[in-house]
């Protein structure tokens, strides 16, 4: 008799108490990741953006072909204010074209992203169509090795999507991509 | 033609992507101006707190519908928003399974910034489910809701190899944070399956995986969600506590089983008396005895994991990087990897290198031995939860599981009679 008396209240009180327990413990865990965790994310500026470092990239074509995005969403950037205007460009002509034309075998974009204007003797003005850029850097190698190195990739914010973990940033030959603050979004070359 | 033979004999040098004024800086007289291009930033600051507000009001939402209105139309209708919204508007990043992640590499490494909206983002579902069970997984979840939305028919999975599955979150929770506070990779971003079919593109694996798994979904409940999400893992851990269950119904349970059949994730656990059946004692020295192995298989899992760092090592960019050098001396081909080719270009000393890799191998050891041991002790957790039989005499929602679809309402005849 005495037995059957204590079961219903033994098991289930014992039950309970390893619930509150539980309780306790996963709440206060929660409390001291939040708590440990919080002041600092909350201290400074968070770095949200990823952006290529212009100094560091070395045009290994991976920005191209590494994006989650259908196009990626790095895309040549021209500073114009670093630019030569020159007429036989680096970023714009192959190299060894036989004639110096603007046909087509000629053009080094793959695309044919980079039009250029006449804009006085000897100058021409470059400008890149970002929906037809790539990312594939060779114009960007064309006028690092030969130019003023006006040309260069950057990632253009309003198609990145921001991902948690850039994929180009995985494979990054020279670790350039980096993530930075808002306030720090866009490396450019003529307005640094 | 000479200017252009120049170009050849430049372009060979491989000059680094440097500013050098080669050319002066025309002197225009033509009155032209430099054009004035505007970059526009995008507030991201404004849509990762409009994503945490709206996560926020899902969550109540779906409290709402599972504790109170009982409604499965709701959860559908929650679910419906959050795969167009959380899917395939925001397109998935920073969610709560990823943030995992950042939350594993803030503690690791005190200098990486951790945004606040993503702590919050961790943080936000498992208090939900210590107060009211997964309601983030019910239809907040796009992953999830994706599935519940393709969800035909449930083929019962037997229920050893349901247990079985049970533990690959756990693994991939263990090597999720192995890699992340290494800083190696984001293992639960790089594989999540339905990233590339809310973005409409990526890697074309994924997407296949992506696409068989929802097939899958057609015919199984939520097979990421039961069997790989690492989120759910901890979900169901702190749903474990919850204060408040899931249920299927208020009235008398008849024990008619149709709730039973009716739930996709096999959550629902049929009235039994096992313990009756069982000699006296025979129970408490199983118990006893998954007690004793606990300790066993979380010290032989961190040593296990432990043993196989240096490979695992493998995965961090830099390892690889000296690893390549390494394997470029040793054949001592023309042909570089384009890392170590970079790495020449930029003029990297390899004693440095060394260095760092020596470090990340240290961290490599110290995580391993704690992923190792995270596992073997969810293997020897799930082992003492399966030797405790407990007597029901009614259909229970196991809460661990339960990803509060409320499938079992609809099914349920005491629930249609209120």
């Amino acid at each position: 008799m005495k037995k059957q008396a204590k079961q219903p209240k033994g098991p289930t009180s014992r039950r309970d108490f390893f619930k509150t327990c539980g309780t306790i413990i996963a709440g206060s865990g929660l409390l001291a990741v939040g708590g440990y965790l919080a002041p600092r994310s909350s201290a400074t500026e968070g770095d949200s953006m990823w952006q290529i470092d212009p100094e560091l990239c070395l045009q290994c074509g991976r920005c191209q072909t590494e994006c989650v995005m259908p196009v990626s969403a790095v895309k040549c950037f021209h500073a114009n204010q670093v630019c030569g205007y020159c007429d036989l460009c680096g970023g714009y002509y192959r190299a060894n074209v036989k004639e110096l034309n603007t046909a087509a075998e000629n053009m080094l974009c793959p695309t044919g992203a980079i039009t250029r204007k006449y804009v006085e003797d000897p100058y021409f003005e470059y400008t890149i169509d970002e929906d037809l850029c790539n990312g594939c850097g060779k114009c960007v190698k064309g006028c690092s090795s030969f130019g003023n190195g006006s040309l260069f990739l950057q990632i253009q914010q309003e198609i990145c999507l921001n991902c948690n973990e850039c994929q180009i940033a995985k494979v990054c030959v020279s670790g350039a991509i980096q993530r930075v603050p808002v306030s720090k979004a866009y490396r450019l070359k003529d307005k640094a | 033609m000479k200017r252009l033979a120049s170009i050849s004999v430049l372009l060979m040098l491989k000059a680094r992507a440097f500013a050098v004024a080669r050319f002066p800086k025309p002197d225009f007289h033509s009155g032209y101006q430099y054009p004035d291009i505007v970059h526009t930033v995008p507030n991201e600051t404004f849509w990762s707190w409009m994503d945490l507000g709206i996560l926020t009001l899902m969550l109540l939402a779906a409290v709402w519908a599972v504790h109170r209105a009982k409604s499965r139309r709701i959860i559908l209708g929650i679910s419906l928003v959050s795969v167009l919204y959380f899917g395939f508007y925001r397109s998935g990043c920073v969610c709560s399974l990823g943030s995992i992640q950042n939350v594993a590499l803030a503690i690791a490494d005190p200098g990486y910034h951790l945004p606040l909206v993503v702590l919050l983002l961790f943080l936000l579902p498992l208090a939900f489910a210590l107060f009211a069970g997964r309601v983030f997984c019910a239809g907040v979840c796009p992953i999830g809701a994706l599935q519940e939305l393709v969800n035909v028919r449930n083929f019962r999975i037997s229920r050893p190899v349901t247990v079985a599955l049970g533990v690959i979150p756990w693994i991939y929770l263990a090597f999720a944070i192995l890699y992340a506070a290494t800083r190696s990779q984001f293992i639960i971003c790089r594989f999540d399956p339905f990233i590339g079919i809310f973005r409409m593109g990526g890697d074309i694996g994924m997407i296949v995986f992506g696409v068989l798994l929802l097939l899958l979904a057609v015919f199984v409940g939520r097979p990421f969600c039961q069997f790989l999400c690492p989120y759910g893992a901890l979900l169901g851990l702190f749903s474990r506590f919850s204060a408040r269950k899931v249920e299927i119904t208020s009235p008398e349970c008849i024990n008619c089983s149709l709730c039973h059949h009716a739930c996709p994730v096999d959550a629902i656990r049929p009235p039994s008396r096992s313990s009756r059946e069982e000699a006296a004692g025979k129970g408490i020295k199983r118990v006893l005895l998954y007690l004793c192995v606990l300790p066993l298989l979380t010290v032989g899992g961190a040593l296990l994991l432990d043993s196989q760092h240096d490979s695992l090592s493998l995965a961090n960019k830099q390892v690889r990087l000296l690893h390549l050098l390494q394997t470029q001396e040793e054949t001592a081909t023309l042909q570089m990897a384009p890392e170590v080719e970079a790495f020449h270009e930029m003029g990297g000393d390899v004693q440095v290198l060394e260095e760092q890799v020596g470090h990340i191998r240290q961290q490599f050891h110290l995580w391993s031995l704690l992923a190792g041991g995270l596992i073997g002790f969810s293997v020897g957790c799930r082992l003492l939860r399966l030797s405790v039989k407990r007597t029901r005499k009614t259909y229970e929602i196991d809460p661990v599981a339960c990803v509060a679809c409320g499938k079992c309402w609809s099914y349920c005849p005491q629930n249609k009679s209120r």
